[in-house]
């Protein structure tokens, strides 16, 4: 950009006129540079808008997730309402390997002749790899058969695997590092065009979050399975916060795999969740470059990292479970806690006899994140150590009096209860150190402060500061962190003094144009080099102009729906600043109070535009009562007589209700009972702390179970109350209803799939 | 994202002429919040100190609304050297009477000023410059324009001779 006036007199020849032109081209460049300007603002503030509307929604699950937790904890086993969260948690399934074997056999599933997808033989051949990802390319599916086959030898591979794949760049190999890919399989085929294959000579890194809100996170899987079990040594994989089945529950891919596999979908989501559990944590490159998918935190430590059982964490949001003592007897497979499991909740219902009142008040959940809520689930694990030791004693003293009477051998139940007891102590304690190792690992963002604080906006991780990664690297003698985790405008993001760098490979993660995606490419200098993309037609043919407008609006409908969301909220707090009520407000006041209700932190002020459409009085002052009506988001006409406060409550929560009716959906058919719908909304109010009466929840059972049949169909009910939104990228992936009408059409017709 | 350290809580700013809360009826001016926000959106610092470089103001001034001239911004910046855009830094009370003054500025440029100044490049008289000879003009005279700058303008608005109408292209500049 240059200040200067140049001479122009070749130009033109009257100086007049050359007056003039410059006078126009200066015009317009400035004109031009106001215009980048305020793009580059909206861009801005529209990138805050989805990232805060993300973030809060991750932080919901978790909330969810907590309060269930504490439920389970708590409830009396002859509420009805525990039986609903074992359906949840499925701990009734009690397995042996032989029986996971049964469960998982493919062998009887047949492939019709009319199968028009690709067929796997074992052992795999590159040439099947390849035409995988071409039938993919071409909007094939594969069938269950293939896909239990593939999952079940991927287990196999991943159980050899260390928690931690250290790799080398030697021979000059060049190791190839991708983000974050969330489902979006053009993105993975883009990267594949431009990187090529993986391969004996094409090493690639997989950074985590392969699943959730993209369409295709089940395709995805497949060929990074493929690749990964062609070339074990070549082809790394990290573990994710999103290869995680309760996180899938809400972000899509579990409704996508019911979906697209309606047969057998159930049976590999299970075996899903284990190769989940068992895939490796990070991955060290020439022991100099840590890639892993979230981040770190003060305590992060490797060596723990290496020792610990991954796959006891099924999932990262959960505490760990209780191990047996006698762990060299376990099966591979950690399913076997499952009996401890049970025996441990015997013991607490006793402690729920014993000690009747509860952890905590039920709203200390909601302010916590996940690490305050297991010193809670730890000290009452502590406290039913007692019990449970009491209930091991007893029945050793049986089997030992059983025992002695059949061989005389002399056991001293007193020796194996001190045993038990120090083992169990030990195992407890570093238990849950492991677990916070884990969550650190797959939650954590770096902040630009220093220090080291919980990640409240997550509602898991904590924020890690430039001085933290500073001494991490120095402790375990590193030189870069190469992580995911967090969606970045130009697809990286370097930060910590370049000691941090961000990857994201899902492009147009959040709309049409809203980001690119990057992959890494590192040599034996262990130079990072950024390759960035942006896949889909569609951007190319926009402007940049209509692409950030696109977004921008997308973002602001979103936002729109969060605000009539929290209606009442915001009502009471317009209502105080508007003491005389006189139903204006200025515009810092509207702000404030925006802000206070919404912790969004946006810039309200500069969103006021274009949030607030109704005219605003001369000197400033908005009508919010007409604001609220121009928010209004309108219901199906049968959902009229419906009371609108409870109508925005569920608009509110319209994830977490899904969340809970598809875990309540425990056949995966898509309808639910009306008993199971009743007990849902009883949890619900609970958890929301809200009365809603049992004549509110007839009325729209009423309404939706329209042929009074007794069951209810989850998508129709949240399409009645316009819960979900098809257009919406951010909302598709939130509210799991991701199905566009060309999807149905693919899927519906293939039964023998 | 990352928390900011927040600043004290909005409306207090003392150090800036508030408004006076909203009596009826007067002419509400923009207040010192509304700005805040959006220097905050530029603030790159690590510890989010409420700073912003040199080189931002321009861009700042003009997400605000103005279209000052880089000279102009020069000039308001007390002439800078070059090697200074990226390093000195401006705080928000700073950057408020900069922006006034850019604010009281006339010669905005309306309308018809741009056709006025459009009309120069319209050879045959008949509505449309050829819209090459406008990126050249953009690019080597006034303030000059990138080669991807003035891309990005003129994106989609030839037509198939390469010629562009240009009252519907002034149109199009001030809609966005």
């Amino acid at each position: 950009m240059g200040c200067g006036v140049t001479k122009s007199d070749q130009f033109h020849k009257q100086s007049g006129k050359a007056v003039t032109t410059i006078k126009a081209a200066v015009l317009i460049q400035r004109w031009y540079r106001q215009y980048v300007a305020r793009t580059e603002m909206r861009r801005r503030y529209t990138w805050h808008i989805f990232q805060s509307i993300e973030y809060s929604g991750e932080q919901a699950q978790i909330k969810l997730y907590n309060f269930l937790g504490y439920l389970m904890d708590n409830f009396t086993p002859s509420s009805n309402e525990r039986n609903l969260i074992s359906h949840i948690f499925r701990e009734n399934e009690v397995c042996r390997d032989a029986e996971w074997e049964r469960y998982f056999s493919y062998e009887n599933i047949e492939v019709p002749d009319i199968y028009s997808g690709p067929h796997l033989t074992f052992p795999l051949t590159v040439e099947q790899a390849f035409g995988l990802v071409e039938a993919f390319r071409n909007k094939k599916q594969l069938h269950s058969r293939y896909v239990l086959q593939l999952l079940l030898e991927t287990w196999k591979l991943l159980r050899m695997l260390p928690n931690i794949s250290r790799i080398s760049t030697c021979h000059s190999k060049e190791i190839t590092i991708c983000g974050d890919l969330h489902g979006q399989l053009e993105d993975l085929l883009l990267i594949f065009y431009k990187n090529g294959m993986p391969s004996l000579e094409n090493p690639y890194v997989f950074n985590g979050d392969f699943v959730d809100r993209g369409r295709d996170s089940i395709e995805i899987l497949l060929i990074l399975f493929s690749f990964l079990i062609l070339y074990p040594g070549d082809v790394h994989l990290n573990r994710g916060n999103h290869e995680d089945h309760i996180v899938n529950l809400r972000y899509g891919f579990t409704k996508e795999v019911l979906t697209k596999y309606k047969l057998h979908g159930k049976r590999i989501l299970k075996l899903l969740q284990k190769i989940f559990s068992w895939l490796p944590l990070a991955t060290v490159i020439d022991q100099k470059v840590l890639v892993l998918h979230g981040g770190i935190s003060d305590t992060t430590d490797l060596s723990i990292l290496t020792r610990l059982d991954r796959h006891t964490y099924i999932s990262a949001l959960r505490p760990p479970k209780k191990r047996h003592m006698s762990s060299a007897t376990a099966s591979i497979d950690s399913d076997m806690d499952d009996d401890i499991w049970s025996a441990n909740r015997m013991s607490q219902r006793r402690a729920s006899l014993t000690y009747p009142k509860p952890i905590g008040t039920k709203e200390c959940f909601h302010n916590r994140s996940l690490q305050d809520f297991s010193e809670r689930i730890r000290a009452n694990i502590e406290a039913l150590e007692m019990c449970k030791r009491q209930v091991h004693a007893h029945a050793q003293a049986q089997d030992q009096a059983q025992a002695q009477a059949q061989t005389n051998s002399p056991i001293s139940s007193s020796d194996v209860d001190s045993v038990s007891l120090s083992c169990e102590s030990i195992r407890s304690y570093t238990a849950k150190d492991e677990w916070r190792q884990i969550l650190d690992l797959l939650w954590s963002d770096p902040m630009t402060q220093d220090g080291c604080i919980p990640n409240e906006v997550r509602g898991g991780g904590c924020y890690w500061g430039p001085d933290i990664t500073e001494d991490f690297l120095l402790r375990h003698n590193l030189q870069l962190i190469i992580r995911s985790h967090e969606c970045k405008q130009d697809g990286y993001e370097f930060c910590h003094n370049r000691k941090v760098l961000t990857l994201f490979s899902a492009s147009n993660y959040y709309d049409v144009g809203s980001n690119r995606g990057a992959y890494v490419k590192m040599g034996p200098d262990l130079v990072p080099l950024v390759f960035q993309y942006q896949a889909s037609n569609m951007t190319r043919e926009l402007t940049v102009r209509q692409s950030v407008g696109r977004t921008e609006r997308s973002a602001l409908k979103v936002l729109r729906e969060q605000l009539f969301a929290h209606k009442s909220d915001l009502m009471s707090a317009f209502k105080k600043f508007d003491s005389d009520n006189t139903g204006f407000v200025p515009l810092n006041d509207w702000a404030s109070a925006v802000e206070s209700v919404m912790h969004l932190d946006l810039p309200w002020r500069m969103l006021r535009c274009q949030l607030v459409t109704c005219k605003t009085t001369s000197d400033g002052m908005i009508d919010y009562y007409e604001w609220f009506s121009e928010l209004a988001i309108k219901g199906h006409k049968d959902t009229d007589h419906i009371d609108q406060s409870l109508l925005e409550t569920l608009y509110r929560h319209r994830s977490t209700l899904e969340t809970i009716f598809r875990m309540v959906d425990t056949d995966n058919s898509g309808f639910i009972t009306i008993e199971d719908f009743r007990q849902t909304w009883k949890l619900l109010s609970v958890y929301l702390k809200m009365e809603i009466t049992d004549e509110a929840i007839s009325d729209i059972a009423v309404t939706i179970d329209s042929n009074q049949d007794g069951s209810i169909d989850i998508d129709e009910f949240m399409e009645a109350f316009r819960l979900t939104d098809k257009k919406s990228r951010l909302e598709r992936g939130r509210s799991m209803f991701m199905v566009t009408a060309t999807d149905l059409t693919k899927l519906e017709g293939d039964p023998n799939i | 994202m990352a928390p900011k350290k927040k600043e004290e809580p909005k409306p207090a700013a003392p150090a800036a002429p508030k408004p006076p809360e909203p009596e009826p009826p007067k002419v509400r001016f923009p207040s010192v919040s509304d700005f805040k926000d959006a220097f905050q959106l530029f603030d790159r610092t690590p510890t989010s100190e409420m700073k912003i470089t040199y080189a931002q103001c321009g861009d700042l001034i003009r997400a605000l609304g103005q279209n000052p001239t880089n000279a102009e911004i020069m000039h308001v910046l007390g002439k800078p050297k070059p090697e200074d855009m990226q390093t000195k830094m401006l705080d928000f009370d700073q950057f408020l009477p900069i922006h006034q003054h850019i604010c009281r500025a006339k010669d905005r440029g309306t309308f018809e000023d741009f056709v006025e100044g459009l009309r120069v490049f319209d050879k045959e008289g008949n509505g449309t410059v050829m819209g090459a000879e406008l990126r050249h003009v953009l690019a080597t005279l006034g303030e000059k324009m990138r080669e991807d700058e003035v891309e990005q303008l003129m994106q989609n608005q030839e037509d198939a001779n390469g010629c562009i109408n240009y009252e519907a292209f002034v149109k199009y500049l001030l809609s966005s």
